[in-house]
């Protein structure tokens, strides 16, 4: 294990995510040894339920006694346990950069930066997939994919997920839409898709890119990462912002904008699950001051509890 | 319109208002920089509420540079002044009597600096000035103000001149006061408030306007308890003026003020190697004894040796004779100083003295030679011109009566007229005019002398030159118990005073002519005796004539009559002080005050019609004479400062002509003692006046100085900073409770 993935890797959020299990809601490529069902609704020995025909479908899955009977084309999915194909996609961009803990100094500690966040939480992910034998693959992007790994499941290629987490980046502005869109093309079969982002960009170009990976029949989670000062905006005192991917800066006295930005950040927090909802995407907010396992555990027990 | 009590406040603290401003652009610049993710909130918020917060920013802004302006402004004690006075012209007319005597040099160490500082009574004095200029200035620039001098409205000569004519009082006009009250200094004089008082009564009203007299003095005692001043004041308020008593003096009694009172030269012939006698009178002012007082004593600007005066009581004089003797005719002058004291002004004074080569004596007789060799003329000589061994300065010179028409008298202070049978109208009107201008006559009677004549041509019913009628010879009888001359008080024969003097009592007289028994001593104005008889008859007696002196002696100069001049020393000692005295008035030098003129007469025909007048200060004024009735022309000079002053002028004949004045200060002005608010008080009972010590002046009421505002100011700038506080709460501005828990 590499320096980087040790610094990922840390402990004592093994320690408490290696005590769950991993449970897909229901939609997992992949073989996860009989814990996860696979997302493949093809042949398989006990039936799930019927769907309407989407054009790609595997014509010898159409249910033609249906056809026959109420004249539209249904396709049979079957439960079929598989291994998990996990792709984490971790955003890269410079407003990840922020690092907050600086608000009302010296009484903040400083927290670790959005994108430590999102890596913790990335090479977690990948390490809990790959211990339990399933394929875990990273990219990180930001208005393009920098870097990126397919999903394997071997357990050498966790170190190389924690490389790709640590090594250096030179930071652009986000753009959601070609990374996902690219993504959803390349993706060879279907599985979990994890996007661990600020979701600060164009949010339609994310929701389009969303539903097009949810229509090629990927399960998807959003692991939304904020800091708290951008939850709680505790700033005090004359202050100049300066945009970290937008080119703008604005002197003010936060205080005075406090309300108003509360206001933004929860019409777009609102926007966020709305959309997520609407992509059927599992949605969770972690905050960069919480320890990285509470975020992890509230992730995967709410999508245990939605599995069973 | 708001006036202030303490404008200069108001000027050097608005430029605090510009503060809060100034932290504000300063916090612009230092602010912190965070390098943020989250913009488009910001900016949407920002868009969503810019306005309001950059309207509660100026809000706030605007109410804390509120809050020092009200600070500033209150603190500098405004007042509100309505305008409708000055709307309606009715601004009140406000005349300043600043008093330059020159008590208000005064340097008392209580002004709470030392004595070579700058701070004096009329440092106050002029500061008075300026702050009532500013109080009506501030009060709506409606009301006019004038300033006068006491000095200058008393010195009665031509109309009186304002230090200030008579100005509407605006903001910009203060300068031009101040600069007008900065060119006045104190001056010599020791002008009382009388005069002044009477200029303002005479100032006319113009409508209603209310007038105000400002009275800003050291209020000395001597001034202030007098009836007149009283009387004034009583004038002034009767003719509706408001009176407005500003006490510049200080707050405790002075104390130890010496003043040199007197300074004067007491006889002695005024001549070349002769001893004179000068007296010099120190008063002492203050509370205590002043113990081994040094006098430095100059002549003609070297330093001598002086005196040491060892107790000067407290409140009381002491005089000190000491002598100058002059090697040189001409002026001297004689000048003594005492240390420097808190009123330096009254601690020099100067005398002049006018030094001749001799002074000429004439003796007139009806036989010069044979009285010059055992007559009157002979002991009278030798009395006062008794030989080179002791020299007096005095060079008799013996003439008949019928020389005397020829003669001119002007040489001579003293004139003796020894025994003279019959004088010719022409010469007793030489000699009136000879006395009247100054000089001395001194008669003595004889077997030759004519009572009839002397009654009829000399006395002519007390309108003559003789001061008694006469009514003929009497013998005394000699008395073998008492002296036939008994000494009266007088300073001729001060030195013969005394219960029993030998030598006085070795004179015996025979015979007199004795005077007229109708005759009332009593009646006759200034009629004083020197010596008298037993008998209760006078034997020598004095009469001023004109400006000068009368003496007669009822008796012979020669033992003839009596025994006096045979080798008795008291004959020559009141000669010669008969001498002094009668020729001292001619010879005694211009004795002149600070305000008063130094006058010369001009003969037309005779003297050219300009005269120099040369200053202490060295600097010359030339004055030309100008009508002075039948007599002549008159140049004249308004004396200023102390010091010792020149009038030179040519004759036609070309011989220059010269005459000194010693000019002094007076010396009461220097009584610093002060009769304060009780005693203007009792003083002025039933005058409506206000009295205020310099250091707390206030506004003389509402209605000149306005509403006080400082209380409302204050609860304005309470309410502003309450609300100040709302605002900066509201603008986040203060801490935030979330803050404070995490610090």
């Amino acid at each position: 294990m590499t320096r980087g993935s040790r610094r990922s890797l840390r402990p004592e959020a093994i320690a408490r995510i290696a005590r769950l299990e991993l449970r897909a809601k229901g939609v997992v490529e992949g073989v996860l040894a009989g814990l996860h069902k696979s997302p493949y609704k093809g042949q398989s020995v006990e039936f799930l339920q019927h769907r309407e025909y989407i054009p790609g479908d595997d014509l010898r899955r159409v249910d033609w006694k249906v056809w026959a009977r109420q004249d539209r084309l249904t396709v049979k999915e079957f439960e079929e346990e598989t291994s998990l194909r996990l792709t984490l996609l971790v955003d890269g961009s410079a407003s990840m950069d922020y690092r907050g803990g600086r608000a009302a100094p010296p009484a903040g500690a400083v927290r670790p930066s959005k994108f430590e966040t999102a890596a913790t939480l990335a090479a977690s992910l990948a390490w809990l997939a790959l211990s339990h034998g399933d394929a875990a693959g990273c990219a990180v992007f930001d208005d393009r994919v920098r870097r990126g790994l397919p999903p394997r499941s071997r357990a050498t290629h966790l170190s190389e997920i924690c490389d790709l987490l640590e090594a250096p980046r030179n930071a652009g502005p986000s753009d959601f839409q070609p990374v996902l869109t690219g993504l959803a093309s390349t993706l060879p079969t279907r599985g979990m898709v994890i996007l661990v982002s600020d979701l600060l960009g164009d949010r339609d170009g994310i929701l389009r890119g969303l539903r097009l990976l949810r229509r090629r029949g990927h399960d998807l989670a959003i692991l939304h990462v904020m800091d708290d000062d951008e939850l709680d905006f505790p700033f005090e005192g004359p202050t100049r912002f300066e945009g970290l991917e937008l080119p703008t800066e604005l002197t003010c006295n936060p205080r005075s904008l406090r309300a108003g930005y509360l206001e933004a950040l929860e019409a777009f927090l609102a926007e966020v699950r709305r959309r997520a909802a609407e992509v059927q995407a599992d949605y969770t907010l972690v905050r960069t001051g919480e320890p990285p396992e509470v975020a992890l555990v509230r992730f995967l027990a709410r999508r245990s509890r939605q599995a069973t | 319109m708001p006036s202030f009590g303490f404008p200069p406040l108001l000027w050097w603290g608005l430029p605090l208002v510009a503060a809060p401003l100034l932290i504000h652009l300063i916090n612009l610049l230092r602010h912190r920089r965070v390098e943020w993710a989250a913009m488009e909130f910001l900016l949407a918020s920002r868009k969503k509420y810019r306005t309001r917060a950059v309207l509660r920013q100026f809000l706030l802004l605007a109410l804390r540079t509120l809050a020092i302006a009200g600070l500033v402004f209150a603190l500098a004690q405004p007042r509100w002044r309505s305008s409708w006075a000055g709307l309606f012209g009715g601004g009140g007319r406000h005349l300043v009597l600043l008093d330059d005597s020159y008590s208000m040099g005064d340097l008392s160490p209580g002004a709470g600096r030392a004595i070579a500082g700058v701070e004096s009574a009329y440092d106050r004095g002029r500061r008075v000035v300026e702050r009532i200029a500013a109080d009506l200035a501030g009060a709506g620039g409606s009301d006019e103000l004038a300033v006068g001098l006491s000095s200058e409205l008393s010195s009665g000569s031509g109309p009186p001149q304002l230090a200030l004519e008579w100005l509407r009082i605006g903001p910009g006009e203060l300068q031009q006061v101040r600069e007008a009250a900065g060119r006045t200094q104190p001056s010599w004089t020791a002008a009382g408030p009388r005069e002044p008082l009477g200029f303002a009564a005479a100032v006319a009203a113009e409508g209603d306007a209310p007038r105000t007299a400002w009275i800003v003095s050291d209020f000395r005692s001597r001034d202030w308890q007098a009836d007149e001043t009283a009387t004034a004041v009583r004038q002034l308020a009767a003719a509706g003026w408001g009176i407005r008593l500003v006490d510049c003096g200080l707050p405790a009694p002075p104390a130890g003020n010496l003043a040199i009172t007197r300074l004067e030269q007491v006889g002695g012939v005024p001549a070349v190697g002769v001893v004179l006698p000068v007296e010099v009178e120190i008063r002492n002012d203050g509370t205590a004894p002043a113990r081994d007082v040094p006098l430095e004593l100059r002549e003609d600007g070297a330093v001598r040796s002086g005196l040491r005066i060892a107790e000067i009581p407290a409140g009381g004089s002491i005089t000190r004779r000491f002598e100058v003797r002059f090697g040189e005719p001409g002026g001297h002058v004689i000048e003594a100083r005492l240390p420097a004291d808190i009123l330096p002004a009254d601690d020099v004074s100067r005398a002049v003295v006018e030094v001749v080569q001799a002074v000429d004596v004439l003796l007139v007789c009806d036989d010069p030679a044979a009285s010059l060799d055992h007559g009157d003329a002979l002991y009278v000589s030798a009395a006062l011109a008794p030989g080179a061994g002791a020299p007096t300065g005095l060079r008799p010179r013996v003439e008949s009566p019928a020389t005397l028409a020829r003669l001119d008298l002007t040489p001579f202070d003293v004139i003796w007229l020894l025994d003279i049978q019959r004088l010719e109208p022409a010469v007793i009107a030489a000699l009136e005019a000879h006395a009247r201008s100054g000089g001395g006559v001194v008669f003595f009677m004889g077997p030759r002398t004519r009572p009839e004549v002397v009654n009829q041509t000399l006395y002519r019913g007390g309108e003559g030159l003789f001061p008694m009628p006469l009514a003929g010879s009497v013998e005394v009888l000699p008395s073998p118990d008492l002296p036939d001359l008994v000494a009266e008080d007088h300073p001729v024969v001060a030195v013969l005073a005394g219960r029993r003097n030998p030598l006085l009592d070795a004179v015996r007289v025979d015979r007199v002519l004795a005077a007229d028994r109708s005759f009332d001593e009593a009646g006759s104005p200034g009629l004083r005796r020197l010596l008298s008889l037993r008998t209760g008859g006078p034997l020598l007696v004095e009469r001023p004539y004109g400006e000068g002196l009368v003496a007669a002696v009822l008796t012979t100069a020669a033992p003839e009559w009596n025994n006096w001049a045979r080798g008795n020393p008291a004959w020559v000692v009141v000669m010669h002080e008969l001498q002094n005295s009668l020729g001292h008035r001619r010879r005694q030098a211009e004795g002149l005050r600070v305000g008063e003129r130094f006058m010369v007469s001009l003969v037309p025909g005779v003297d050219e019609p300009t005269v120099d007048f040369i200053l202490p200060s060295d600097g010359a004024l030339v004055r030309r004479g100008a009508e002075a009735g039948p007599d002549g022309l008159r140049a004249s000079l308004r004396l200023t400062t102390p010091g010792a002053y020149t009038a030179r002028w040519q004759r036609l004949d070309g011989t220059e002509r010269e005459r000194l004045a010693a000019v002094s200060l007076d010396p009461t002005e220097g009584q610093l003692d002060r009769v304060g608010r009780a005693g203007l008080e009792q003083t002025l009972a039933g005058v409506p006046f206000r009295y205020d010590p310099a250091e707390a002046l206030q506004p003389a009421s509402d209605s000149l100085a306005g509403v006080p505002l400082a209380k409302p100011v204050l609860l304005g700038l309470l309410a502003v900073l309450l609300l100040e506080q709302a605002v900066a709460y509201s603008a986040s501005y203060h801490p935030s409770p979330i803050a404070r828990r995490r610090a």
